[in-house]
């Protein structure tokens, strides 16, 4: 028999173990919007029964500890998820900014006809073979000399910016991998300080550091954000980090760290710092800024320059053997060999009667030059795999087009797979209001119950004493 | 499945970002009347616009030719009325000659031949917009130089252009050229409107010939040789006229299907392109009516907990 003073210390512990549960509902409350925290759980136990001639007689309850209630399977798939999810949105965002640079749009014209125009270098494509359309059938009229140059100076400016914006969204990309490489080595290096005060914390109060593998998670899931990792829990609580093969924290080592280097031509690429070969990424923010640069945008610019170079060669092959109206030929229409310097010859801007638009000289009213140049407008290149300027053009627009569309539909896909896991996890770890004032009132009654058990008990042994006294 | 208190409200923002993107995108549509603006809109359906626009407006470009081409057909239909109706006049003359024994009379003919040469070489030098039309492609001088002698009658008339056209694209592939060059006497090429070896016209030549003859009474060779001469240039006249003509009705009938094909190209462009309004406002309305009515259930349940209820 624990008797009535057994009775009162029960009571008393009860109040404690109440206590405690109001303490951790406070702190869930405290807590139900902070990102990554875990909800806490008081696990009470029933203290050993003392066994009596009438059978096991109860002792009362403990609280034996706080819980931290996640779920290691989707912790692991959310992390894994971001990663995906970074490395398309990174794609996303890099194809999104060149396909603003390449200016290609089409807008409504708000005129009579209505119809639709667009905007860029097929304009001016057309623009170009138009004017020497204009001038094959009056060639002799200088204003139309004059109207030729003008829009074969414009279009050359527009490849020249278009090749300008790729070139700077280009910089700002590997500007970009900079700030992730360092935002994700300061990830592992915190993920490697969390893991040694985890097994600081630990080594006094096992299973104590919960609020800590609440950060760690996070720093986890930014960490997979911005590059995919590969990570596996020890017993302790601490977590192993590698990233393409290569172990980058162990327990509470930082064994590496991620370095940038350049593999020519700014193709800046993610490497251990202590080895110098490239790290094979398969997701996060790193990798889809990398794929993109090297993927779209590369192909974007090369088409580009593949476009220029093409008609810079091909008008000059047309253009260098015809004769001005004051003699002179041989001379260049286009002068450069890519988007980047593709400029009209500059003595042609200077003075627009050096035109060579006959194919004799002498003849003011020939035009044999500037129509085989119009004429190109429509004809199939061999060199840009028998389709027409605008057509390769266009070919490449739509390319890009395909590209960012796939990526749209990807990420949309990828944004249900994430918010699903979230709510999964949410739904495992997150904060519930409803719970938590349930739990509340739950441990407030039984806080009031125990506190009346030690009423009782002293009303009974009051009695007692004053049985004695009287 | 466990509902918290972040999960109501987790899916309520990505619901409403979904709405709103939604609705951003209709309404850009709706407002543009285009359904693709962006490449990534619709790739093949961009590919498709941009491919077309550029045939569209070569296909302006092409009636803006044709329209050049027009201009100077016209230019020569106009100078070669007038010169019909001097070679004509000459041809009278040539027959009114045959029988006049008035030296008088003849000499007076031949006054008038002298001038209608005097007019004909001015037709031949005749500018449309800076150029020379009958010169061929030599068209900045002048084609034709007369020479003249102390009495100002005109004893010889050399030809400086040469026998090539320019030509001028009117479709895909497709060339013409409206020109008519001065002469030819190569024999092949374009036929010469004032001389040309393959008809045996020679206008000049035979109308100062008749002058020559008229001024010495020399009737018999008028009509033996003068009047069939001339009449060669007439042929030759008509010949051109034809043929100019020729060139009106394929430009016109160019202009019309080069018309016709920028409407259909622009019909394309418009279905490959263009929002279905209908649908579109059918879509947006939707949208917006989900939008609201998220809005107001998620407003009314944010607010709920079991808070509302202990006292």
């Amino acid at each position: 028999m624990i008797g009535l003073l057994g009775t009162l210390n029960l009571a008393a512990r009860s109040l404690q173990t109440q206590q405690a549960g109001v303490a951790v509902t406070g702190q869930n409350l405290a807590n139900v919007n902070t990102p990554g925290y875990a909800r806490q759980v008081l696990d009470i136990s029933s203290s050993p029964d003392l066994l009596t001639p009438i059978g096991p007689e109860g002792t009362g309850a403990d609280a034996a500890a706080i819980e931290n209630i996640r779920s290691n399977i989707l912790d692991q798939q959310v992390a894994t998820e971001k990663s995906v999810t970074g490395s398309l949105t990174a794609q996303q965002q890099a194809l999104q900014m060149a396909e603003t640079a390449l200016g290609e749009s089409l807008t409504s014209s708000t005129g009579s006809s209505g119809s639709t125009s667009s905007q860029g270098l097929s304009q001016g494509l057309s623009n170009l073979f138009n004017a020497f359309q204009s001038i094959s059938s009056n060639p002799s009229d200088p204003s139309q000399r004059q109207s030729l140059v003008s829009t074969a100076s414009g279009l050359a400016s527009q490849f020249n910016q278009i090749n300008q914006g790729l070139s700077g969204l280009r910089n700002s990309l590997n500007q970009t991998l900079q700030s992730n490489v360092s935002q994700a080595n300061q990830d592992l290096s915190d993920i490697a300080q969390l893991n040694s005060q985890i097994v600081l914390q630990q080594q006094s109060t096992p299973g104590s550091a919960n609020d800590l593998k609440n950060a760690l998670q996070q720093k986890i899931e930014a960490l997979s954000g911005l590059v995919k990792i590969s990570t596996s829990t020890d017993s302790n609580g601490t977590v192993n980090v590698s990233i393409g093969g290569v172990s980058f924290v162990t327990e509470m080592t930082q064994n590496d760290h991620l370095a940038l280097a350049d593999a020519g031509g700014g193709q800046l690429l993610v490497q251990p710092q202590s080895s110098g070969a490239a790290l094979s990424l398969t997701g996060g923010a790193i990798e889809g800024t990398i794929q993109a640069r090297d993927g779209g945008l590369a192909t974007l610019q090369s088409q580009l320059d593949r476009l220029a170079s093409n008609l810079i060669t091909q008008v000059n092959a047309a253009y260098a053997p015809g004769f001005s109206s004051n003699g002179n030929t041989g001379g260049a229409f286009f002068t450069g060999n890519s988007a980047a310097n593709i400029a009209v010859d500059a003595s042609l801007m200077a003075n627009p009667n050096l035109l060579q638009t006959s194919g004799t000289s002498g003849n003011a009213g020939d035009n044999a030059v500037v129509l085989a140049i119009a004429q190109m407008g429509t004809q199939a290149q061999s060199s840009l795999g028998n389709q027409s300027f605008s057509q390769s053009y266009s070919g490449t627009v739509a390319e890009l087009g395909s590209a960012i569309s796939s990526v749209n539909d990807q990420l949309t896909t990828q944004q249900s797979v994430a918010n699903l896991l979230s709510t999964q996890q949410n739904s495992v770890s997150g904060v519930s209001l409803n719970d938590e004032m349930t739990n509340l009132t739950k441990y407030q009654q039984a806080f009031q119950a125990s506190a009346d058990v030690v009423s009782t008990v002293n009303q009974m042994l009051t009695t007692l004493i004053n049985m004695k006294t009287g | 499945m466990r509902v918290t208190s972040n999960t109501f409200p987790n899916y309520l923002v990505n619901q409403l970002g979904t709405l709103q993107t939604s609705q951003a995108r209709l309404q850009t549509e709706v407002s543009s009347g285009l359904s693709v603006q962006q490449p990534e809109d619709n790739p093949d359906a961009m590919r498709s616009v941009l491919d077309l626009t550029a045939e569209s407006q070569a296909s302006t470009q092409y009636q803006q030719n044709i329209t050049q081409l027009q201009q100077t057909a016209t230019a020569g239909s106009s100078a070669m009325q007038s010169l019909q109706a001097i070679v004509s006049k000459a041809g009278e003359i040539a027959t009114s000659a045959n029988g006049v024994q008035s030296s008088q009379q003849l000499s007076s003919y031949s006054d008038q031949v002298a001038q209608l040469i005097q007019q004909a070489a001015q037709i031949a030098n005749t500018q449309d917009q800076g150029s020379y039309i009958f010169a061929g492609t030599n068209s900045s001088a002048a084609p034709f130089t007369v020479n003249t002698n102390s009495n100002g009658q005109v004893t010889g008339v050399t030809y400086n252009g040469n026998q090539s056209v320019a030509q001028t694209e009117i479709a895909p592939g497709v060339t013409l050229s409206a020109q008519t060059v001065g002469e030819n006497t190569t024999g092949s090429g374009p036929r010469g409107l004032f001389a040309d070896s393959r008809s045996g016209a020679d206008l000049f030549s035979h109308l100062i010939s008749l002058q020559n003859n008229l001024a010495q009474g020399n009737t018999s060779a008028i009509s033996a040789t003068d009047a069939p001469n001339v009449q060669k240039d007439e042929d030759n006249l008509a010949y051109q006229i034809g043929a100019n003509g020729a060139t009106h009705s394929r430009l016109q009938a160019s202009a019309s299907a080069a018309s016709a094909q920028q409407t259909a190209l622009n019909g394309e462009i418009s279905q490959q392109s263009g929002a279905d309004l209908a649908q579109t406002m059918l879509q947006l309305t939707q949208t917006q009516n989900a939008y609201q009515a998220a809005l107001q259930t998620g407003g009314q349940m944010l607010k709920l907990s079991l808070l509302n209820y202990i006292q």
